[in-house]
């Protein structure tokens, strides 16, 4: 019994030397909170990189510190449950989409914007920003989909997409390319990019309420008016003219348009960065309808800055996005890491100087829709593109879609 | 024919592997050394050779610490798996106590739940963990490492134990009746014998930390911190960009240090049991 | 092989006194110096662990938790300092780290199940008033845009809070607290070019560091006017705004302060309900008791394609797992010879598979598969749009499981060889076997011991292995009728899609479809597991 006796003071006098080793640790890291406080912004990779040095500057000036975290994969609802949970960011950066469902989540916090800031943005911006009639995010960039065309294989843009499909079945003709047209589809489909097409054949994805915003309740997918849009579109599918193919997925869309085996390209200013890469001489119009159809009006998606309900530290939060970000240097360096058109007009017109490209874009989103920020949009991407996918590859469009509204609706409930 | 029956097949055999093998890492080389990055040409043979994006996967992103990141973790973590499940592998294949079985098929269905709803608890247990000991929350290594020694148990020790059952129990008989404790059994006697699968699990846990995503990816935000795959993954995630030649060229360094671990650990799994010891 | 009865052998069952029969003399030498010492470092550490882990739980008086952290450790100490329980004294390190960060988890979902936890409804009623309010904050029409500083009457960090606003329109500066706005006379205070205060007598005018400091409380200080109340918007700006919805603890609603509308609280769903039906966006969480276990059981698009998911589940894991064991171990056997030469290349190359990431070769073959571009078609000249058909989608997602997987059971089964004794299988092919009839009557059987256990595990990892289906086909092809359950789809990727497909993630309804499935796949396992009983007793 000695040995254990002795046992059991040893570990003691162990565990005292140990703990006092480690007994000064929360100490040290109590320190620099004391400081002047600390602001955490989360976005994904490629902001991150972007936003860390003025994020650092934003921290100088005011004597915080600044810290730009980078969430690789679901940004969304990771930021949601690590929101609720209490270790969240400061600040979000993400696609204004998801406005809705923050704020049914209780996550993020209007913003309140002087009436000189407001005007400083694109309309097309702060409207998809302004959910329930409140402004949600401060918006940096607009970004929706064109027609990139290869003009050393098409020197005319397409006025329609019958004109498209001709130019493109010549091209095949003569070898030039494999491909009438890069629209990414995939096995599952694609609605984002499909949009202008099912617009400009007549479909809806919501009606609107009197007010201009959607409509939830008033679903456009299943009406006459979208199956006679889908038949439209199966035309153009694998068993019509061979322009829309589920073998075109979001991976290869762009590469197959770089390496020159198609033409046509329906994508954003994204695939810019690519093209010039691969010497590709190109131009950007507007992704162009059916004929005699109604404008294909494509989707318009904003990115934003949120202020996060929950978040430790506000009044720096809404300094930085609501007085600091709404300056035009900012947004011209957001644009020089990734080339989206910025939302800022002062920005805008500072870039668009060296920039062609971005008025061609912005021209091309002209008539576009601004992308649903409702949580129902949620319910409706999965069906939808699947439907898309089924009557691109040939399938019968009445049944396709009606079973895809009764999918739709039943989510929304 | 008597070569081919003896050796010559088992060559074919492996030939055949290793070509089923390699193809498909064929194409992710050929998409890393292709300077327009895309996951989806149609050649197997780089069109391209250029090393750009080695070197943009090095100055663009923050390769290197993820590398170091992913090294420290995994080693730590694989190694720390090993020794616990062990230690659980030779209780439940050696001793006989109530609840021996329903514990082993409790171990696995607790694997059973979907990660994808534990993220939820994973974050309200690290919140307060974060709040109350920093130095083992959100962004720390150390957590991380704390929160994989949670799936430790789970398949390694269902692993060991199989093997641990094939030793046969006179060796350590004989050596209780020598009077050698349950300790020394295990350590002088036991681990030895089974180190080709201590080799074995020690790398499969190695690997399926390096590869884990799903918690690392909500655990680990700091550029910094991150380890390869929550690194890699944001590089091809974000929204509609197209990174697939860095991406690549990111995926066969990954594979890099896994390779070399198994290098190091093939001795021991080859040579292994020193066979005289087993009489059967 | 001898074969013992259970329990005759080493008897180390934990209600007696945990001392193995034969081992009397082991009570001479009770422990030796070695194991003595490292037993009183680790349980040293431990000890110190647990008092460096004290310190914060006893400053924010957490007793509950310092309480557990007492008894764990004082059960560790217990344990590794006493001579019974020797099985736990194995088992317990690891099961600890199970049960923290494994099995918590998993009660904490299970009994979610029983919520409408989800988006929505992911926090308590009190959080949902506070969203409520906070998002109807509207700017009072026609007042003015403040410039701001924040200022204190006494310490920077401690001292009471005032604005010191300023209007852009007039100039005017105004000190705002509690109780209210009221001007500063001419000249008392400084103010900079963008109309902010930089200093003012009898107010101290705090940095933006020390403003941050004190974010919070900043943040919840708001200047009671007229119209509404004056709050900061940031560090140099505030607004005079106005809430127009609130809460009214008298009649359980939020009343809209202009319409007058009001939504009445509904305890059952957890949400503000208006009388005709139209629901606020900000609910919380409430129990539902079973109902997400009804809505399985009654919502047919879920029960409907039920059973023909569950078949192509248990194909898929049977599958991947007889698969890839059955390439694995081809492989091993070849190159377990010491007559091939190279082995270690090609074990190398072998391994490589599993070495790359899965996420990222998942990616690869899902490529590889398509009909125009992928290798597959590229290479075998064909035009088989694979996953656009049932069976050929199926057979490939097999197929990469195999190529992900086999790697994975070749290390296995190449440790398990070598741990055969080669006397073995040289004793039978000396009594003129045929390699392969010693195969199976000597190594396979002994193989199958060792790796049954790992059998078992492995197809229940694969009967759940999501990234192989969702990173591939998704779940794909779906038939043009029914966009909710494809042909690939598992339960666990179709679980996925109902609980985060429509809108917004629904977690208490996920949990009750995985406790479903757990209970399905915890029967078959049991049943299977049962049979191995037999083959462990041959041995102990």
């Amino acid at each position: 019994m000695r040995i254990r006796t002795a046992g059991v003071v040893a570990v003691f006098a162990l565990a005292l030397t140990a703990s006092g080793c480690g007994g000064d640790e929360p100490a040290v890291k109590d320190s620099p909170k004391a400081a002047g406080g600390k602001l955490v912004i989360w976005s994904d990779d490629k902001r991150a990189a972007a936003l860390k040095p003025f994020a650092e500057k934003f921290g100088q000036e005011n004597g915080v510190t600044v810290d730009v975290q980078a969430i690789s994969k679901d940004q969304q609802t990771t930021f949601v449950t690590a929101s609720q949970q209490g270790s969240g960011p400061d600040v979000m950066v993400g696609a204004h989409d998801w406005i809705g469902n923050l704020v049914q989540n209780g996550a993020i916090d209007p913003v309140q914007l002087s009436a000189a800031q407001k005007s400083a943005f694109a309309e097309v911006a702060l409207k998809a920003v302004t959910f329930n009639g409140q402004v949600y995010g401060v918006p940096y960039a607009t970004e929706n989909v064109a027609l990139i065309r290869n003009t050393a294989l098409a020197p005319q843009a397409p006025a329609t997409i019958e004109e498209l499909v001709a130019t493109g079945k010549k091209l095949k003709a003569e070898k030039k390319v494999s491909e009438l047209l890069c629209l990414q589809v995939g096995q599952n489909g694609d609605a984002y990019h499909l949009y202008p097409l099912y617009t400009s054949a007549g479909g809806s994805l919501f009606g609107t309420t009197a007010g201009g915003d959607y409509d939830p309740k008033n679903l456009g997918v299943g009406t006459p008016a979208s199956i006679a849009a889908f038949e439209k579109i199966k035309k153009l599918g694998e068993k019509g003219d061979g322009a829309l193919k589920r073998s075109i997925t979001p991976e290869n869309s762009i590469a197959t348009f770089t390496s020159k085996k198609c033409a046509f390209l329906v994508s954003g200013p994204w695939a810019i960065t690519d093209a010039k890469k691969a010497n590709i001489t190109y131009d950007i119009s507007p992704v162009p309808g059916f004929a005699g159809g109604k404008p294909a009006q494509p989707f318009v998606g904003v990115q934003a800055f949120y202020v996060a309900a929950k978040g430790k530290n506000k009044p720096l939060a809404q300094e930085f996005v609501a007085n600091y970000l709404t300056t035009p240097d900012l947004a011209v360096a957001l644009y020089r890491a990734e080339p989206r058109p910025p939302a800022l007009t002062a920005a805008f017109d500072q870039v668009k100087g060296t920039d062609p490209d971005l008025v061609k874009f912005q021209e091309a989103g002209r008539d576009g829709h601004v992308l649903p920020a409702v949580p129902e949009m949620a319910a409706i991407w999965d069906p939808f593109g699947k439907a898309e996918a089924a009557i691109i590859g040939g399938a019968d469009v009445t049944g396709t879609v009606t079973a895809a509204a009764k999918t739709i609706s039943n989510q929304i409930k | 024919m008597t070569w081919f029956s003896r050796v010559g097949w088992r060559h074919l055999v492996a030939l055949l592997a290793v070509a089923f093998s390699l193809f498909p890492i064929l194409f992710v080389v050929s998409a890393a050394l292709n300077p327009v990055g895309t996951l989806s040409s149609t050649e197997l043979v780089p069109t391209g050779a250029s090393l750009t994006n080695f070197g943009e996967l090095f100055s663009r992103t923050a390769f290197g610490r993820w590398f170091v990141n992913s090294l420290l973790i995994a080693g730590v973590s694989a190694a720390a798996a090993v020794f616990l499940s062990a230690l659980a592998a030779y209780a439940f294949s050696r001793m006989r106590f109530t609840g021996r079985r329903v514990g082993l098929l409790a171990l696995l269905l607790v694997q059973m739940f979907p990660q994808f709803l534990a993220i939820v608890a994973i974050f309200l247990i690290f919140t307060t963990v974060t709040d109350l000991w920093p130095g083992i929350g959100f962004n720390t290594p150390w957590g991380l490492l704390l929160l994989y020694l949670g799936t430790a148990l789970g398949v390694n020790t269902w692993l060991m134990k199989g093997f641990f059952d094939t030793v046969p129990r006179e060796l350590d008989e004989s050596a209780t009746m020598d009077g050698a404790t349950h300790a020394q059994i295990f350590f002088r006697i036991m681990l030895p014998l089974v180190s080709p699968i201590l080799a074995v699990t020690g790398l499969l846990a190695f690997i399926g930390t390096i590869n884990e995503f799903l918690i690392a990816n909500v655990f680990l935000t700091d550029t910094g911190s991150k380890t390869l795959s929550v690194g890699m993954w944001g590089l091809v995630a974000g929204e509609r960009n197209n990174n697939f030649g860095i991406f690549c060229a990111g995926t066969l360094l990954t594979a890099v240090p896994t390779v070399l671990v198994f290098q190091y650990l093939q001795r021991y799994i080859v040579s292994g049991l020193t066979s005289g010891a087993v009489k059967g | 092989m001898p074969t013992q009865l259970p329990g005759a052998g080493p008897g180390l069952r934990a209600p007696r006194p945990g001392r193995p029969t034969p081992a009397r003399p082991r009570a001479d030498r009770p422990v030796t110096l070695t194991g003595l010492v490292v037993k009183i470092v680790l349980l040293g550490l431990t000890v110190g662990i647990a008092i460096w882990a004290a310190f914060p739980l006893i400053q924010t008086r957490a007793w509950t938790g310092l309480a557990i952290l007492a008894l764990t450790t004082a059960g560790l100490c217990y344990l590794y300092l006493t001579r019974r329980h020797v099985p736990a004294k194995y088992l317990v390190p690891g099961t600890l780290f199970l049960i923290a960060f494994q099995v918590l988890p998993v009660l904490y979902t299970v009994s979610t199940s029983l919520t409408n936890f989800g988006d929505g409804h992911r926090g308590s009623k009190q959080e949902a008033i506070v969203a409520i309010q906070t998002a109807s904050v509207v700017q009072v029409p026609g007042s003015a845009e403040y410039a701001l500083a924040v200022a204190t009457t006494g310490d920077p960090a401690t001292g009471p809070l005032v604005f010191l606003v300023t209007d852009p329109a007039t100039g005017a500066v105004s000190a705002g607290d509690a109780e209210g706005l009221r001007p500063l006379q001419d000249g008392a205070a400084t103010v900079n070019s963008a109309g902010r205060v930089t200093a003012a007598s009898g107010y101290t005018v705090l940095n933006a560091g020390q403003v941050s400091a004190r974010g919070p409380e900043v943040a919840e200080f708001a200047v009671p006017t007229a119209g509404g109340a004056i709050r900061a918007t940031g560090l140099s700006r505030a607004y005079e705004g106005k809430a127009m919805r609130s809460y009214d603890p008298g009649c359980d609603c939020v009343r809209d302060a202009t319409s007058g509308r009001t939504w009445t609280a509904d305890p059952a769903n957890g949400s503000f309900v208006a009388a005709d039906g139209e629901r606020l966006a900000q609910g919380w969480r409430v129990t539902v008791g079973f109902r997400n276990f009804a809505r399985i059981i009654t919502d047919d698009s879920i029960s409907g394609p039920f059973v023909r998911t569950l078949g192509w589940n248990f194909l898929f894991a049977i599958g991947s797992t007889g698969g890839t064991f059955a390439l694995g171990l081809l492989c091993a056997l070849a190159l377990h010879s010491p007559r091939v030469r190279a082995t270690n290349v090609y074990r190398v190359l072998l391994i490589l598979p599993y070495a790359m990431p899965s996420f990222a070769m998942l990616l690869v073959w899902r490529d590889m598969f398509n009909t125009d571009f992928g290798l597959v078609n590229q290479l075998l000249g064909l035009q088989v749009d694979w996953f656009g058909q049932s069976w050929s989608a199926r057979a490939a997602v097999i197929l990469v499981q195999l190529w992900l997987g086999y790697p994975y059971m070749f290390l296995v089964a190449t440790g398990a060889l070598q741990a055969i004794p080669r006397e073995l299988t040289e004793a039978t092919s000396v009594d003129g076997a045929t390699p392969w009839q010693s195969f199976r009557k000597i190594t396979l059987p002994l193989l199958l011991v060792a790796l049954s256990p790992l059998l078992i595990s492995s197809f229940a990892y694969n009967f759940n292995n999501f990234n192989a289906i969702y990173l591939t086909t998704e779940g794909g092809p779906f038939p043009s009728d029914n966009p909710s359950v494809g042909a690939t789809d598992l339960l666990i990727t179709y679980t996925y899609r109902l609980a985060f497909g429509a809108a917004g993630a629904q977690f208490g309804f996920a949990a009750a479809i995985s406790i479903f499935i757990f209970a399905l796949v915890a029967v078959i396992s049991a049943v299977s597991f049962r049979r191995t009983r037999q083959q462990e007793e041959v041995y102990s």
